[in-house]
């Protein structure tokens, strides 16, 4: 029977999902400790929690509902984007519940199951996250079996689950583990988290291209050159050197952060903006994806070596604690795809990501056509580039359109000058997380802005050509290509552009 | 901030651009226009609740204070800030003395930013009728307040017979943390209700409150009377025989009980005038929950049919008010 208080024109009213739970695996994680418990918090502190919601946190301690109590609310306080009120915490806490176990402890999955199971009417529906390393997936997902809690029917209620990435490490080990997810819970209830998407921006991107009469009749070959997305971070790995040498780069950011935005970048326009239609357009257009045929020409990969970074030293990739001194892992790859469809046959898109470059940034630049023809002088235009549409997701998110314009005095000098939107000023009404929104959008079953698991295959299918010819160089004894930590990127990167009579945008 | 004493209005738009030019602002951000209209003795309330706002809404703030229309000379005195005291934005505050207070809007229209939806709220009584007052003529909302009126729930009627989409009423905008905690009290419902009653003291709120529930359940509403300040209380009888209650807790946090089942507490914190500012800000297209509310709640209908723009009738204040026949209502 559905809700009379509930009418899709009162906009007023927040949209809280169904009583629930949400159970997350690896509670005392990092990723946990500094993302979920405090969307959770700015959940329940924005009133977006049902009544009689229960968090369940399952970790290997030994610790009673009081510890986990404690950690959870020193998380929330200090990594909650909302004010910290005590007394919206006390009504939190008492929906909070531990159990500890290791994964391979039948009786503590009882114990979940029958938690479950009794907490009245409200927990029929419940929410898993697997805040674990993907090694251990195998062992809860079959404990979730055995107990039968991922069963909607048996519930009574929907049971969903929610992966973070890496959705595995090729084609074949993603296949498996979508095979193994899906085994358990319907291909439907599964949600992958891809935290960039839960971004404003990225979802103002598809507004942007398609609430819009400007932009989508010159979004294609006919009047853009080419297209760079660019995801900098001038971090290094921190304490995930055995994470990271494991995975690299091109597996880590490329695989699924900077196809998803190409995906959303190139893709024809959803015939509704339901999450089916969505992942059915984002599907086709990675589908038309083609990797490069020279891997060494155009996916280039470098590795940091030591320099200085914002007046700071900062240590090679090999000597950083965990890493081998051999390492060939990269940390830096830039690659041009091109997809093959009408819309973009002939645009190259240019994809780079790395770690240890001078800032933070990620950015979708669009780089239009120069015009036929100039009625004005050479050296009038001298400095006149080209035009481009720069989508900027992180920091200071907005959009800046780039354009020629006359240099006031007698002389006809044109020059490039920008025309900027940003976010933070014409709406500085905080825009959530990316997990508070994405975890919101789990509890509530929306769909929309988690990639479906044939996306994930697609993207593997782009991705393992390159990491062959990697792994090929590494044979014939080529390493990756060093930058100093604090440029952007290796010579490599910058000659692929050259090739093409490109230059990278700096961000 | 630049300061202007019995100035023009020509002098106010240059003085703005040139401390746009001076803060290196752009104004191409500004997704608005608020204009307030208040009287002397409110400003102080007036921009502590439209700086709240503009935290949120960026916009241009026109602050508009009338004083003394029947004095003898007219006079204009304008103050500018930009990224000060009234929030991030532009904020200009006027204040219109003699018969210059009758025609504000020669002042406020070369004001308004470049096609941006202009929002005008009356921090003070509701007008009697909008269409007296140029500057919520030109608006794309009308943000009135009820609850400031001598009497509320005359003066809500009043807000129906007068009523164009686009108007809204904080009156209404106080209900909505009420409304959310119905709605999400009856999703896990599985049957209806029988009977409602909403419990609080005769105001504005109160009654638009059950107008809502009475029409999105379609079953009577009765409305209860008891002492405090907002709405105490809401009580479903359910077909099933059990009774749902939600009701004010402790000073942040709401009860909802239901026989049978153990009481949940939910938040329910307090709101100021800026925060319910802020809300109206977030839409800007007409409210048809509202006016559905605002129907059943004083048993007028079509209201959402009606004409969107106003023209504006010509009123003098200081001359004998004379009732409008057309729009006199028994």
């Amino acid at each position: 029977m559905s809700n009379p208080l509930r009418d899709p024109r009162d906009r007023r009213l927040p949209r809280v999902p169904d009583p629930c739970a949400l159970v997350v695996f690896g509670v005392t994680g990092d990723l946990a400790r500094k993302k979920l418990i405090p969307g959770i918090y700015d959940l329940a502190n924005r009133g977006l929690l049902p009544p009689g919601f229960v968090l369940l946190g399952f970790a290997r301690r030994d610790w009673g509902d009081g510890d986990f109590e404690e950690l959870a609310r020193e998380a929330a306080r200090s990594g909650a984007r909302t004010e910290f009120r005590e007394e919206v915490w006390q009504r939190l806490a008492e929906s909070i519940r531990f159990l500890g176990g290791s994964f391979d402890d039948d009786d503590a999955f009882d114990r979940l199951a029958q938690l479950l199971d009794e907490s009245g009417s409200a927990q029929h529906n419940a929410a898993f996250y697997l805040s674990i390393p993907p090694s251990a997936f195998p062992v809860v997902l079959k404990q979730m079996e055995r107990t039968g809690m991922a069963d909607n029917a048996r519930a009574g209620g929907w049971r969903r689950v929610v992966v973070e990435k890496p959705f595995g490490h090729d084609l074949a080990s993603s296949r498996e583990l979508n095979e193994l997810v899906n085994s358990v819970f319907t291909a439907d209830d599964v949600f992958r988290i891809d935290h960039y998407l839960g971004k404003e921006t990225v979802q103002n991107l598809l507004a942007l291209r398609f609430a819009n009469t400007l932009f989508e009749p010159i979004w294609n070959a006919h009047h853009i050159d080419s297209v760079q997305i660019t995801m900098a971070e001038d971090g290094g790995i921190g304490t995930r050197a055995a994470f990271y040498e494991e995975t690299g780069a091109a597996r880590d950011v490329l695989q699924n952060h900077l196809l998803q935005l190409l995906a959303l970048t190139a893709m024809e326009e959803p015939s509704s903006f339901d999450a089916d239609a969505l992942r059915h357009e984002k599907k086709k257009v990675l589908g038309a994806v083609v990797p490069p045929t020279d891997c060494d020409a155009y996916a280039v990969r470098g590795q940091y070596d030591q320099g200085w970074l914002a007046g700071e030293r900062a240590v090679a990739y090999r000597a950083e604690e965990g890493v081998d001194d051999a390492s060939t892992t990269e940390t830096f790859a830039a690659v041009r795809l091109h997809v093959e469809n009408r819309r973009w046959a002939g645009v190259p898109f240019y994809l780079r990501t790395g770690k240890r470059l001078p800032r933070r940034v990620t950015e979708i630049a669009v780089v239009f056509r120069k015009a036929p023809h100039l009625p004005f002088d050479a050296t009038d235009t001298e400095i006149l580039g080209a035009n481009q549409l720069v989508v900027r997701v992180q920091p200071d998110e907005g959009v800046t359109l780039r354009f020629g314009s006359k240099v006031p005095g007698t002389a006809m000098e044109v020059r490039d000058v920008a025309m900027d939107f940003l976010y933070g000023e014409a709406f500085t009404e905080a825009s959530p997380e990316a997990y508070e929104r994405l975890l919101l959008d789990v509890l509530l079953g929306d769909r929309a802005l988690f990639p479906h698991d044939v996306e994930v295959e697609e993207s593997w299918r782009v991705i393992d050509p390159i990491e062959a010819a990697w792994r090929a160089q590494d044979e014939a004894g080529r390493q990756p290509q060093l930058y100093r930590a604090g440029e952007w990127g290796p010579a490599a990167a910058d000659e692929m552009l050259a090739r093409d009579g490109r230059t990278w945008r700096r961000p | 901030m630049t300061t202007l004493w019995d100035t023009t209005g020509r002098d106010v738009v240059s003085a703005l651009s040139a401390e746009r030019r001076r803060s290196g602002v752009v104004s191409t951000g500004l997704a608005l226009t608020l204009c307030v209209v208040v009287e002397e003795k409110d400003v102080g309330a007036a921009e502590q609740a439209a700086t709240r706002a503009a935290a949120e809404h960026p916009c241009r703030l026109l602050m508009v204070v009338r004083r003394r229309p029947d004095a003898a000379e007219s006079r204009l005195d304008a103050e500018l800030l930009i990224g000060g005291r009234l929030g991030p934005g532009e904020a200009v505050v006027m204040r219109m003395y003699g018969r210059l207070a009758l025609h504000a809007e020669s002042v406020v229209l070369p004001l308004l930013a470049p096609d941006a939806p202009v929002v005008t709220w009356w921090a003070g009584a509701p007008p009697d009728l909008v269409a007296h007052d140029p500057l919520g003529v030109f608006a794309d909302r009308r943000v009135t307040d009820c609850s400031l009126a001598a009497d509320p729930v005359a003066a809500l009627r009043r807000r129906a017979d007068d009523y164009a989409p686009g108007d809204t009423d904080l009156a209404w905008t106080r209900s909505t943390q009420w409304r959310a905690l119905c709605a999400s009290a009856f999703d896990p419902l599985d049957t209806r209700a029988t009977a409602v009653r909403v419990i609080g003291p005769p105001d504005a709120t109160r009654a638009l409150l059950a107008g809502w529930l009475g029409r999105r359940l379609g079953v009577e509403v009765a409305e209860k009377d008891a002492a405090g300040d907002g709405v105490e209380a809401a009580e479903f009888d359910l077909a099933d025989g059990t009774v749902l209650r939600i009701g004010r807790g402790d000073g942040r946090s709401a009860v909802l009980a239901r026989t049978g089942q153990p009481d949940r507490s939910m938040p329910l914190p307090p709101r100021e005038v800026g925060d319910l500012l802020a809300e109206e800000l977030r839409r800007l297209d007409p409210d048809d929950t509202y006016a559905e509310a605002l129907e059943q709640a004083t048993g007028t209908s079509g209201l959402s049919a009606r004409p969107r723009t106003r023209t504006h009738i010509w009123h003098d204040p200081t001359a004998d008010p004379s009732p409008d026949p057309a729009l006199t209502t028994t």
